[in-house]
């Protein structure tokens, strides 16, 4: 379960930077009204922005700050390829203008094009070569094209010797989890979660805690999307991260509040009705899991986990026939969908159509053979064969699969963590 | 008009009251020897029994206590206790009379008279070795476990008594636990609390259970190993013997506390195998074997074959295996699942509290670990008491509306069902943990109509273990299997109490006997308990 980390880029931000850079060039005058707009649009009063910049750009239709405050609506309304058409425009205006570049660098790691971004973010750096934000976010631009060695060089030279930089540290850490450095991650995202403790960035707070999730520490991202609500209150994406957190640390009641609380704010938003369904499916409260699933999987796209945990609800309730329909719909979706290959092993066991079970049973496998669930089921399914030998064997792979802490505990796989970028 | 259904629900629906000591007389208390080097056997005891040891026609009750061990020196001396019912709704202590007062850490109890000679004796099963008090017959017992050949060295928890080899006479299963001593109590302790906590079984060895052949002659012959039983070390806590496979010959389903369970088929020919991961009744999801700990078998669909339940530790869910034949059974909790999520279950039974005829589940339950609170969030230390009616669905939780006692918490461990009141419906008893016990009178099971049954075997064994009774009313015919054992470390009331429901009339009574006998019995008062003698049929009420 792919879930989108939707970071608020600081497009607003970065407009003291373009007024810096600009009052040589420009007219004080107009500089002092795109303030005032820049105001507006930090107060969110985006219609009288947009009347101001309107009638500005009738008589300054070129005016590179007045473009980028235009650009930062347009982005603001994810209207995506208008707010690039404008920050391009711009920079062509004004090729040193530091500001426009990086909300174009930010508009494309919004786009996923992390690449283009990095040409942006390097040219922001020959024109401001100490600023640390931007190393940073360039180190975030590598990383996203998957430059581990370009990525920790920013991220150093962020750092300037100094284990203050927090967002540096983030990307160390991201870096370090990508080496498979446990110890390493650990160490970088404790001194981050130091460093964030008193945050006001509830972006930053998120960001951490999507990264924290994934090196497995959920208390940590606990306490940061717990600070992050705090400041943003009611945002859907922190609140998922919150459930998600509290999944992660097995406590399936705190999680469910969290998904509850989301649902009611989203009625129609599919991840929380999925993860409510899956806490639900967890607690073995099938009837409303289904009934949650169910809305789910009537959304434009469900997702094939949808269809795996709606068949392990039509599978506990006994209706086998039911659940394998239901599988096969996630396999379709997903054929390396190992998981609910094991689910349809399973029922296939139940319905004591053994070799439709070793079938899919070896065939999950092959496609996570450190699954223990796969190899229980194999367990189980030669003991039902009177083969006694290859069931114990399977129930040894088991063993030697729990105590190295492979698999996932509970019923279902865990829902896949935010994703940072 | 909606307090006038309130009252008119109340009146109508079944609750289970409080017996209390002033009323009951009944004053002891269980020590469970707590200490601060948490010893693992201070948590897991004790059990109890509803028995008639006078045959005076009043369930008497038999409560087992800590006592000295290599661990644990009482500072008073303790005592099991055994109590006479009255008749009249008073107990008195007749322990020190009648001789079994134990004196050792003691963990359960099962009544059966395994000589057939009409008395209900009694075996006690202990950390350390067991004892078996024979019934003599005038209101005393004596020890006669070195005769009998049953000690069970070690750290023994359940017993059933039951009849393998359909020989007529009752055999015994021991059900052990781990290889324990005072040595081998490692620290289990973490950062925050700074004291020790009691440790979880799995760091511990298990060890195997004992299956004791009845020779007839007073003493017990140790088939363990010949049985088959002896090739399985386990970590047991309940044992229930009944027929999975309808085949005649009785099963056992033993619960393992972090172990996958056992299902012993009974091969015949004094031969058990072992069957859990086959018949999925071994582990739970994944693989993951669960703390099994009370245990009990019933025909709860009505679908003619046993099913099976299992009481685990919080977060495991607790386990009904419905019987699929074929020797395949799967997991399905319904409501149970959710209710149970974050309790541990330890004595437990389906009976029918209510006399409509199908078995009803009632859990008790307590977490192990007195410092739980500390450690996981929402857990408690002591548990709510569950009852679950049989909807003919499923099972469906009516415990907030079945007597104040199922909104109090307990340390609940053992529990027994039987009729103390002789009124027509199962009363209960359980015993708690470093608790007073709690009795139970069930009021309202009885304004459905009713027979009990007194069973007394001639050829069969005396427990008459493995009885198939169907009884018709109407259009409507059910079954009964009579088992041996379940719950945890305890013992019920040996009669049969048949629901029949609104009815005005029972059509039959059939009882099949183990000896293969079958007696039909028809023209049945209602209300009453009759005595059905094998063989003869119905002899008087």
């Amino acid at each position: 379960m792919k879930l989108v980390l939707k970071i608020r880029f600081k497009f607003l931000a970065l407009l003291a930077v373009a007024v810096v850079v600009s009052q040589s060039v420009y007219a004080q005058a107009d500089i002092k009204h795109l303030e005032q707009v820049a105001t507006l649009i930090r107060e969110n009063k985006t219609t009288q922005a947009e009347r101001e910049l309107a009638t500005f750009l009738r008589s300054n239709p070129n005016h590179p700050l007045a473009l980028n405050l235009l650009g930062t609506i347009r982005a603001k309304q994810n209207r995506l390829a208008e707010a690039e058409t404008l920050f391009v425009k711009a920079v062509d205006q004004q090729p040193r203008y530091s500001g426009a570049r990086m909300n174009l660098a930010f508009l494309y790691l919004q786009k996923r094009e992390p690449a283009k971004a990095v040409v942006q973010l390097k040219e922001v750096l020959t024109l401001e070569p100490t600023n640390t934000e931007v190393m940073v976010v360039l180190g975030d631009a590598h990383l996203a094209t998957g430059a581990l060695e370009e990525a920790e060089r920013q991220y150093l030279d962020a750092l300037e010797g100094r284990l203050d930089n927090a967002a540096a540290l983030l990307g160390l850490a991201q870096i370090s989890r990508a080496k498979g450095e446990i110890k390493e991650t650990t160490l970088y995202l404790t001194r981050v979660g130091t460093l964030a403790a008193d945050s006001k960035s509830p972006e930053f707070l998120y960001k951490f805690a999507a990264v924290a999730l994934q090196a497995g520490m959920s208390d940590a991202a606990k306490a940061a999307l717990e600070n992050a609500l705090k400041l943003r209150p009611n945002e859907p994406a922190y609140l998922l991260a919150l459930g998600i957190a509290w999944l992660r640390k097995g406590d399936l009641f705190e999680a469910e509040k969290v998904f509850r609380h989301l649902i009611r704010l989203q009625p129609a938003s599919e991840p929380a009705q999925v993860h409510l369904g899956y806490v639900l499916l967890n607690q073995k409260k099938y009837d409303e899991a289904r009934l949650w699933l169910e809305k789910s999987a009537r959304s434009a796209s469900p997702m094939p986990e949808v269809f795996y945990y709606l068949g392990l609800v039509a599978q506990e309730q006994n209706d086998d026939a039911k659940a394998i329909l239901l599988f096969e719909k996630a396999v379709q979706k997903l054929p390396n969908y190992a998981h609910a290959r094991i689910a349809l092993g399973s029922s296939y066991i139940k319905l004591r159509n053994y070799p439709r079970a070793k079938e899919e049973l070896e065939t999950a496998v092959k496609l996570d053979p450190e699954e223990p669930k796969a190899h229980y089921n194999l367990a189980l399914l030669y003991a039902r064969l009177k083969d006694t030998a290859r069931a114990q064997e399977e129930m040894r792979i088991v063993e030697k699969l729990k105590a190295k802490g492979a698999g996932s505990d509970g019923v279902v796989v865990l829902p896949a963590t935010p994703n940072p970028h | 008009m909606k307090s006038v259904v309130f009252v008119l629900a109340l009146l109508l629906s079944v609750v289970f009251e409080e017996v209390p000591p002033q009323t009951s007389k009944i004053t002891w208390v269980h020590n469970n020897a707590q200490s601060a080097d948490r010893q693992l056997p201070e948590t897991v005891g004790a059990g109890c029994a509803f028995l008639d040891y006078d045959n005076d026609g009043w369930m008497d009750i038999y409560f087992v206590n800590s006592g000295p061990s290599d661990f644990f020196t009482p500072a008073t001396p303790l005592k099991n206790a055994l109590y006479r019912n009255n008749g009249n709704g008073t107990f008195t202590d007749v322990t020190h009379k009648a001789g079994v007062a134990g004196g050792k850490f003691g963990m359960g109890v099962a009544a059966a008279d395994f000589d057939a000679d009409g008395f209900v004796d009694l075996y006690i099963t202990n950390y350390g070795s067991n004892i078996l008090y024979r019934n003599n017959g005038n209101g005393t017992f004596t020890d006669v476990t070195d005769k009998a050949g049953v000690a069970s060295p070690g750290w023994s928890t359940c017993a059933t008594w039951f009849d393998f080899d359909n020989d007529g006479r009752l055999d015994l299963f021991v059900s052990s636990f781990v290889f324990y001593d005072k040595s081998q109590n490692p620290l289990c302790t973490d950062a925050t609390l700074k004291r020790r906590y009691y440790c979880v079984p799995r760091l511990f060895k298990p060890t195997p259970s004992r299956l004791f052949r009845n020779t007839g002659n007073g003493t017990f012959q140790d088939v363990s190993r010949d049985s088959g039983i002896a090739a399985h070390p386990g970590k047991s806590f309940g044992a229930v013997a009944t027929d999975v496979n309808n085949d005649g010959l009785m099963d056992l389903f033993v619960a393992n506390d972090t172990m996958p369970n056992f299902l012993f088929v009974n091969k015949g020919g004094g031969k058990f195998e072992e069957i859990g991961l086959a018949a999925g009744v071994a582990y739970g999801e994944a693989g993951r074997p669960r703390s099994g700990m009370g245990v009990d078998a019933a025909d709860y669909d009505g679908d003619g074959w046993q099913d099976l339940f299992v009481a685990n530790i919080d977060h495991e869910f607790f386990s009904l295996y419905h019987n699929d034949k074929e020797l395949i059974f799967t997991d399905q909790p319904g409501e149970i699942a959710p209710a149970t999520q974050l309790l541990s279950g330890w004595g437990l039974k389906f009976f029918d509290y209510d006399n409509d005829g199908d078995p009803d589940l009632f859990l008790v339950n307590g977490h192990p670990d007195d410092m739980i609170e500390s450690r996981i969030p929402r857990v408690r230390h002591k548990e709510p008491l569950l009852l679950f009616e049989n909807t003919g669905r499923g099972f469906k939780d009516v415990s907030a509306n079945s007597g104040a006692v199922f909104g109090k918490m307990f340390s609940g461990r053992g529990m027994a069902v039987g009729d103390f009141d002789n009124d027509g419906d199962a009363d209960v008893l359980t015993s708690n943990n470093g608790e007073p016990p709690l009795l139970l009178r069930n009021h309202g099971g009885n304004k459905n109509n009713w027979v009990g049954l007194n069973l007394v075997a001639t050829k069969s064994n005396s427990a008459a273990v493995g009885a198939v009774i169907t009884w018709q009313v109407g259009a409507v015919k059910r079954t009964r299997l009579r088992t041996g054992g379940g719950s945890y470390l305890s013992s019920h009331d040996p009669r049969e109490i048949l629901g029949v429901g609104a009815a005005a009339k029972i059509d039959s009574i059939e009882i099949r006997w183990p000896s293969g006998a079958t007696d039909r019995i028809t023209n049945l008062p209602l209300n009453k308990y009759i005595k059905v003698v094998e063989g003869a049929g119905q002899s008087k009420s």
